[in-house]
């Protein structure tokens, strides 16, 4: 098998930083680049609610505010897994976007020759963090490359 | 930048509206109007017809073939595309729906007392707005080419408050500001007291207390959106916070209709609790809404309490701000300004409310002679607007339903002049007829001995209608926006903390409003 490519959709809860692990092993391995897919959940859109009360200055303020504590979290994501490639003098790349995560990875995908796609495991139901995950359906139907889902970490 | 879209659909919606009114108006709907009951609305249903149906067909037009250039007129024509759909459904819904849904309901038969099951659940138009608003986003997304325009709905409910500033008296708005400050008092600061404490307890970080604080206690979204920066709350925090008020506001539009007709509360007493219990004001207006749906007293009630909630806003965030600097020291970044934080969060909208208030009491939209001497002189009163003998014989026989002594009097001077004979009279029977302690039958009669003596000024009954008008287009706006997604985001402590506060709060204000608020107001 040869693997020149290899996307890591991740995005930094324990299920995606055992991907980002397998990711790294498999671009050392292999002498493959690693480009890293990091979704920011459209759900973000719709976070204004039915907020009427509010002047323009405050949405703004509040618009503002999301965007950046949003951009610092992708911002130390991203840092955090180009550290670790470059550690290991794997070529690495990234790319931020907004939108559903399957969708993004499936655009992601059909617009660049990768070789597999890597992404972690869902999280257990009783561990805290965003409710947007990559559906599994949709996105093995439209997929033109492997999958590889990486199991969750045992506690 | 161009916003606006070269697309068909503004001026299909504006010839669907000319449509339904010349249909209208032509009597060929008349069979269907006879099925669904809905003649009350014929009128509305002609004329908005026309006008809306002529500015959709103009406006669109323009939409399609006129040139676009980047600047004022462009943004502002742009929005009428998403303002007419948002209209569009808001009416259909209105006008045909909501009928339809009452015709339906009623031919399974009464379900609780002589209510049906639409009354029970409160499904009326503005309900089924917010739900086919809701229905709209998540199922279908909003159109590209009504984006822009969806916005408007806030301000349609924001005039709507301002307009509603026309339908108080000097002593409504007295008494019931007065019970407001009390019980959002108590409860907001109560609410956001109670969050502190269980954060700690439970030893949740402090910019998620705050925010989820502020959400819980104020008006919801409104008051996270304003707090978040104030308190540095971290995204997850406010996904978790939003998700949880949005939930929770959305149950509780359905929950407490039901439970106010299942207690039987008067408009005030559900007005109040109401505009207490529920944590986000959009919701507050359409439970208000979803219990009496013909007429507008819950809705004035359910309003003041949210003015006086919005008013509590940047008191809250100025607490919360505090706060936050003193428990985290170092780590909060800036000072606060204490004027800029209450300038900037100041609700505007209640300065045009008030001016609205201020206008009405002095008479200007009613006429000089408008209440002029019907209450004393018999002679200003038609003989056909007096009680007839049969209506003061029905009256008589439930008279001793009444327990309160100015309800008793009123009701004996009223079956012994067959007219209301004075103001004090007056609002002790309308009183009588909010508590709905007499029979649906009686209530009626009640209402019309009202009507004889004191009617709507033109003027005010006009914007009494405008008011339904722009709740019904504000609220199925508002419901575009609710996300299921951002809905699923509840979870985590403020989950836990929020369900707390939210059932304490929701139960306590009831038992206060249960033991202390009566219909005189």
């Amino acid at each position: 098998m040869q693997i020149a490519k290899i996307i890591l959709a991740s995005h930094g809860t324990k299920g995606a930083i055992a991907a980002e692990n397998h990711a790294l092993d498999m671009a050392n391995d292999y002498g493959a680049s690693l480009h890293q897919l990091l979704v920011v959940p459209d759900f973000w859109k719709g976070m204004m609610g039915d907020d009427w009360l509010n002047n323009a200055v405050t949405q703004i303020r509040f618009g503002k505010y999301v965007e950046n504590q949003l951009a610092a979290e992708t911002a130390e994501e991203i840092t955090r897994v180009e550290d670790m490639a470059k550690s290991r003098g794997i070529a690495y790349s990234h790319h931020i976007t907004l939108g559903k995560p399957e969708e993004c990875l499936i655009d992601a995908c059909s617009s660049n020759s990768y070789d597999i796609a890597i992404i972690g495991s869902p999280r257990p139901k009783n561990v805290s963090g965003y409710r947007s995950r990559m559906k599994l359906d949709p996105l093995t139907r439209a997929l033109n490359i492997r999958l590889l889902i990486i199991p969750y970490p045992k506690p | 930048m161009v916003y606006t879209k070269k697309h068909p659909a503004l001026l299909i919606m504006g010839v669907l509206f000319l449509g339904v009114a010349f249909l209208t108006s032509s009597g060929a709907l008349d069979g269907l109007h006879g099925f669904l009951h809905n003649k009350k609305y014929l009128g509305e249903v002609v004329g908005m017809g026309y006008a809306f149906g002529l500015i959709g067909v103009f406006v669109g037009a323009w939409h399609m073939w006129g040139s676009h250039e980047e600047g004022n007129l462009d943004y502002y024509l742009s929005t009428v595309a998403g303002a007419m759909f948002i209209l569009l459904i808001a009416m259909l819904i209105r006008w045909y729906a909501a009928p339809l849904v009452a015709v339906i309901s009623k031919s399974f038969g009464p379900v609780m007392g002589d209510k049906h099951i639409h009354k029970v659940l409160g499904l009326n138009y503005v309900v089924l707005g917010i739900l086919a608003g809701i229905v709209v986003v998540n199922a279908f997304r909003i159109p590209h080419w009504a984006e822009n325009g969806v916005r408007l709905s806030r301000l349609g409910l924001k005039t709507g408050v301002i307009l509603l500033g026309t339908l108080y008296s000097f002593a409504e708005l007295q008494q019931l500001g007065k019970l407001s400050v009390i019980m959002v008092g108590f409860f907001v600061l109560g609410s956001v007291g109670l969050v502190l404490m269980l954060g700690r307890m439970r030893n949740i970080p402090n910019s998620m207390c705050g925010v989820l604080s502020a959400g819980m206690g104020v008006c919801g979204v409104s008051a996270t959106v304003a707090a978040a920066p104030v308190v540095q709350a971290k995204s997850v925090e406010i996904a978790y916070t939003i998700g949880t008020i949005l939930l929770w506001g959305v149950g509780c539009m359905f929950l407490f209709p039901v439970v106010g007709h299942v207690l039987g509360l008067g408009h005030i007493q559900f007005g109040a609790w109401a505009g207490t219990g529920i944590l986000n004001s959009a919701q507050v207006a359409g439970a208000a809404l979803a219990y009496q749906p013909d007429g507008i007293e819950t809705l004035k009630v359910a309003e003041i309490f949210n003015i006086t909630r919005v008013l509590f806003l940047p008191i809250i965030v100025m607490w919360l701000a505090i706060w936050y600097v003193k428990r985290e020291g170092e780590a909060a970044s800036g000072k606060i300004n204490v004027g800029k934080v209450v300038f900037e969060k100041f609700p505007v909208f209640v300065l045009g409310f008030i001016l609205m208030f201020a206008l009405s009491s002095t008479g200007a939209f009613a006429p000089p002679n408008h209440y002029k001497g019907k209450y004393f002189d018999n002679t200003k009163v038609k003989a056909s607007k007096m009680l007839t003998d049969e209506q003061v014989g029905k009256l008589t026989a439930e008279a001793d339903k009444l327990q309160r002594a100015d309800r008793k009097e009123a009701l004996a001077r009223l079956l012994e002049n067959k007219k209301i004979m004075s103001l004090e009279d007056d609002a002790a029977i309308r009183g009588l007829v909010n508590a709905r302690i007499m029979s649906k039958a009686n209530n009626k009669i009640l209402k019309k001995a009202h009507k004889a003596v004191r009617h709507t000024a033109k003027m005010v009954k006009k914007f009494r209608q405008w008011i339904t008008l722009l709740f019904a287009f504000g609220l199925t706006g508002l419901g575009m926006q609710i996300t299921f997604s951002a809905i699923r985001q509840a979870g985590g402590q403020p989950l836990i903390i929020g369900g707390i506060v939210g059932t304490v709060k929701a139960v306590l204000s009831l038992l206060v409003i249960l033991l202390f608020v009566s219909e005189t107001i």
